[in-house]
């Protein structure tokens, strides 16, 4: 059997070489598109899960609450053998609805950023097919400071600057958790 | 004897689900909730109905909230309403300019029932 020649392989044949219409920068943008395409795929079909789930949690929480209508009406007698067990069961689910719906709403915020993920993909995509913008160092600030602009969370803002800052991303990741525990801005009231 | 009538609080947001959970946590402390998905479709109900407090998202489709608490700042029926921002924005930048637009206060989201709750209670 003869030894292959140099530069092949009998299980690595060498590519054909790219056709006219093949770039990197096409091959780049379409990678990038396909992963803006799933992510948006992912996000209507779970948006449509947690709607529903969210019906179905208000109509359980409405529910509770007519229950506790229906047990503050309960006649003396009755009221006096179960009433204590019944207000302290109601208490405890009324906390425990509290807790789910700030738990709710994290979805509601994890939609918002990845929708500038999704935008920040296709600015990304478009912007690749351009060598004369890639090539200019300048053009690279002006989007990043594009993408910077879209940013509405403490989270998103802290995660940019780590990263431009030239922080890896599990540095970032870690550098976010730290300060996003002491700093956290959720939940924060301020009257004006 | 009358029987007051519930408090109505005009709740904006874009997202379904933030709707949902403002309107029972202030259904349940006894407010009569209106809902509206943008600034322009909450300007339309203000020029013909008016509400105790209006509770606002900032970032929405045709008019954000900021153009919304201006725009209403300028109806003569909602002068002196109090107008809450509930936002995921927590930038200085925007709260100013919520501020100047004449919000009279900002909360940041997620929102915890019992604050929401006693903020409403303390700007009412």
């Amino acid at each position: 059997m003869a030894a292959p020649q140099a530069g092949t392989s009998a299980t690595h044949p060498v590519a054909a070489a790219p056709s006219e219409s093949w770039a990197v920068e096409r091959q780049m943008a379409n990678t990038l598109g396909l992963c803006e395409t799933q992510m948006t795929s992912a996000l209507q079909e779970s948006d449509q899960a947690v709607d529903a789930l969210i019906r179905i949690f208000t109509g359980l929480a409405d529910t509770m609450r007519d229950l506790g209508a229906v047990s503050a009406r309960l006649p003396p007698e009755i009221k006096a053998n179960v009433a204590d067990d019944l207000d302290a069961q109601l208490a405890a689910i009324t906390k425990q609805i509290g807790s789910a719906v700030i738990a709710f709403q994290f979805y509601d915020k994890l939609t918002q950023r990845l929708g500038h993920v999704r935008f920040s993909l296709a600015t990304l995509a478009q912007f690749v097919c351009d060598p004369a913008q890639t090539q200019q160092p300048e053009q690279w600030d002006r989007l990043h400071a594009t993408l910077r602009s879209l940013y509405r969370t403490q989270e998103e803002r802290e995660i940019f600057q780590l990263m431009m800052d030239g922080a890896s991303h599990t540095a970032s990741n870690e550098g976010r958790c730290e300060t996003s525990a002491a700093q956290s801005t959720a939940g924060d009231i301020e009257l004006f | 004897m009358s029987v007051a009538s519930p408090r109505t609080i005009l709740a904006v947001d874009d997202s379904a689900s933030m709707r949902q959970m403002v309107r029972y946590t202030l259904e349940g402390a006894g407010y009569k909730v209106v809902q509206a998905a943008d600034g322009v479709e909450a300007l339309e109900f203000a020029r013909t109905g008016t509400v105790d407090l209006v509770l606002t998202d900032v970032n929405m489709p045709r008019m954000d909230g900021i153009s919304l608490v201006r725009e209403l700042r300028t109806l003569h029926s909602y002068k002196f309403v109090p107008m809450l921002v509930l936002t995921a924005e927590s930038g200085q930048e925007t709260k100013q300019r919520g501020k100047q637009a004449g919000a009279t206060g900002w909360i940041v989201k997620p929102f915890n029932p019992e604050q929401l709750l006693a903020t409403i209670g303390r700007v009412l």
